[in-house]
């Protein structure tokens, strides 16, 4: 449908579509985010260039339209910006700089709405730090070690709003350098997060990891690692989270992303060898291919 | 990250494998302590435990003393890969490492020792390719070839066209397996072909600095024809690049150490990225391809003779110097300058204060994001099952695509039959 070439001097990293797939955010290695307006389903304009980090931009989050036009944005430089488009002038500029990290910065998720401006980023100084924006312009921050060598993504747990605490359902996954995902989730008696499960199973690095975001259906949690597969994991009747691989024979190349539909019940995942591949579970339980895309 | 660890010991490393790796030492000769110990011990590290990263997992005094310590990748028969050591006395000794992580016991662990050096032996490298295969150099042009599984007689890499006294560097080619490199102190760096038998290549160097003695070769991680030397004359403190299509000029030079260089590695997982240290102590990251530095690390108080990415993990990195550290590292610091805070009320100790490496901190000429967080593709879904891809293709220029998914008719098909 559309199609955007030269959109950046160097290599792109991440394009994110906002909440009503009306705008294109995204992230290169050439120091800039991009915004572009998608018109239609052939269409499109370069809106703005966000210019302010000293490295190359790995990632970028679109925040709930609730809290305004707001992107988050994270960087090789070791830091978090925040970017706000003003209604009024339609300028974007930075509104906060989250600084904690020593090292690169590699992924930026805010939680699910319902939690408030909570921004969860990953490092490679091996931390995991989770910033709140509160509604009086304050922040505050919690960071802890959470990979060896290096923390590469993270993904919030879908919200569940049955009623308990919101504080409690802070529940999120991250992955690591260290072959590992780990579970984390909120303890409000020492106000940081505590391990909640390790999911193991992978020979190297995980490279991404994506909660479902619907708990409509089961949840499950997708690992895409250089060791050449993707695990799903779902819980068992005791809780206890089993792994089962995507394919029974690996992919040609390193497994760089994993993502969910809005539904849940797709995954697309991107490979070294710049192939796209979909995915859904039959009624039999296994992984098989999801069609193709649409050109 | 940054200074993940000290080790308070004067000793040549080898990592392991791992993902997260341990760290072997052996007390390096050609050095004493204050105490004119001459003691020597092979250690083991778990610098990335949460609880006993200060401390040796193992340890075990040896007869003699260090000039290289390797572990290979695992290879049939060894899970963990074998550890080699070369000795002063001319003795090479295998240990088998799972059995020392599992016994604690080097004895145990031993599983061949060789006297066929009749001198020192000062260096040695496991093919990275046929991982038993190791290669070992030394004092009177002594090379040998050593087959682990068979531990059967070394043989020489054949006949030399340059002269050669003490050979104090070997590298295997990254991609074609007969074919190594060495540096010896007469001037030379020697390419051999195990397959003609002979030394096939030489290189020298005399530029407007001078004659450069070679120190320490590495190859290009992909491309078979381009290596690395490093020369440790302190007149001609230069890294050189070459290319073998044409072995009469340097393709690159890199200047930026004060005094001579002793070690150097090439990042196996990023060609644009080289680590050196050196006799003016400190340790500086390149960028070979382009010639540039790009950053400075804190210098050590003596030599730092040697230093080493992680194998699987090149994120972190550790250098070996000659006032009693070995330092491991982050390649990456983004935290802001600190200022010193040196307060002391005598002099004697505001200087040995300000002599350690903990006042310091690294700093950067150029942010160059190693190649393996730069991930080539990517993919999300949009509102209204919409499908964002990223792609590149070699040249680095990246494309996204905007789509409709679509539903597999068939899936569809039988979904819709289940729900009638």
């Amino acid at each position: 449908m559309v199609t955007i070439g030269n959109a950046h001097d160097d290599l792109i990293h991440d394009a994110v579509l906002d909440y009503y797939g009306k705008r294109l955010a995204t992230a290169s290695s050439d120091k800039t985010i991009k915004i572009f307006d998608i018109e239609g389903t052939q269409e499109y304009k370069l809106a703005e260039t966000l210019v302010g980090h000293e490295g190359p931009v790995w990632q970028v989050a679109w925040a709930h339209p609730k809290f305004g036009s707001i992107l988050a944005t994270c960087s090789y430089d070791g830091k978090a910006l925040i970017w706000k488009e003003q209604p009024e002038t339609q300028q974007w500029s930075i509104i906060a700089e989250h600084k904690v990290h020593q090292a690169s910065v590699n992924s930026v998720s805010w939680a699910p709405h319902e939690l408030g401006a909570v921004l969860l980023c990953t490092s490679s100084d091996g931390k995991v730090s989770v910033v709140d924006f509160k509604e009086d312009g304050t922040t505050s921050h919690v960071i802890f070690d959470a990979h060896a060598i290096g923390v590469n993504s993270a993904s919030w747990a879908p919200i569940n709003t049955s009623g308990k605490d919101s504080q409690n359902e802070r529940r999120f996954v991250t992955c690591g350098s260290d072959n590992l995902a780990k579970i984390w989730k909120f303890d409000s008696s020492s106000n940081t997060y505590v391990e909640e499960a390790k999911l193991e199973g992978h020979t190297d690095w995980v490279r991404d990891v994506c909660w479902s975001p619907s708990v409509l259906i089961r949840s499950y949690i997708a690992t895409a690692s250089q060791d050449r597969t993707v695990l799903i994991w779902s819980q068992d009747n005791t809780g206890k989270w089993q792994k089962q691989p995507l394919t029974s024979e690996k992919f040609p190349d390193v497994c760089w992303r994993a993502s969910w539909s809005l539904s849940g019940n797709i995954l697309a995942v991107s490979g070294g060898d710049n192939k796209i591949s979909l995915w859904r579970e039959n009624l039999q339980g296994k992984w098989e291919s999801a069609g193709e895309v649409d050109q | 990250m940054v200074k993940i660890n000290d080790i308070d010991r004067t000793s040549t490393f080898a990592w392991s494998q791992d993902v997260i790796p341990l760290l072997a030492t052996g007390t390096v000769a050609g050095a004493v302590d204050a105490n004119f110990n001459s003691s020597s011990s092979l250690e083991l590290w778990n610098i990335f435990s949460p609880t006993d990263k200060d401390e040796p997992v193992f340890s075990a005094s040896v007869e003699n003393r260090f000039y290289g310590l390797e572990w290979s990748k695992p290879f049939e028969g060894r899970p963990k890969g074998l550890l080699a050591g070369a000795f002063e006395n001319g003795v090479v000794e295998f240990w088998d490492a799972d059995i020392l992580i599992k016994t604690k016991d080097l004895s145990k662990a031993s599983v061949h020792k060789s006297t066929k050096h009749s001198g020192a032996v000062k260096t040695l490298q496991f093919n990275p390719n046929q991982n038993h295969i190791l290669v070992t150099g030394g004092s009177k042009g002594e090379i040998f070839i050593w087959d682990t599984k068979t531990f059967s007689d070394p043989f020489t890499p054949g006949k030399a066209m340059t002269p050669m006294d003490e050979i104090n560097s070997v590298a295997w080619n990254q991609s074609v397996s007969h074919i190594f490199a060495s540096t010896s102190n007469g001037g030379y760096t020697s390419i051999w072909d195990l397959k003609s038998k002979r030394e096939v290549l030489h290189l020298s160097y005399n530029g407007q600095l001078g004659r450069a003695e070679f120190s320490s070769v590495a190859w290009h991680p992909t491309q078979s024809t381009k290596l690395i030397v490093a020369s440790e004359n302190d007149n001609c403190p230069l890294i050189l690049t070459y290319d073998l299509r044409n072995a009469n000029e340097p393709e690159k030079i890199l200047q930026g150490h004060k005094k001579g260089v002793l070690s150097l590695d090439w990042c196996k997982q990023d060609p644009e990225l080289l680590i050196s240290s050196g006799k003016d102590n400190s340790t500086i990251l390149w960028n070979p391809i382009t010639g540039e530095k790009l950053g400075e690390y804190p210098t050590t108080a003596n030599w730092a003779f040697q230093t080493r990415f992680a194998p699987s993990s090149p994120d972190i990195f550790g250098t070996a110097s000659f006032d009693g550290k070995i330092i491991i590292q982050s390649l990456q610091d983004t935290s802001p300058p600190v200022s010193t805070k040196v307060t002391a009320n005598n002099d004697d100790e505001f200087w040995n204060k300000i002599s350690t490496t903990d006042t310091q901190q690294p700093t950067f000429v150029k942010q160059q994001a190693p190649r393996w967080l730069k991930n080539p593709s990517s993919v999300s879904f949009g509102f209204g099952s919409k499908l964002v891809k990223i792609t590149s293709d070699s040249s680095g220029k990246s494309v996204i695509d905007i789509s409709q998914f679509v539903n597999n008719s068939n899936l569809q098909n039988s979904t819709d039959k289940l729900t009638k």
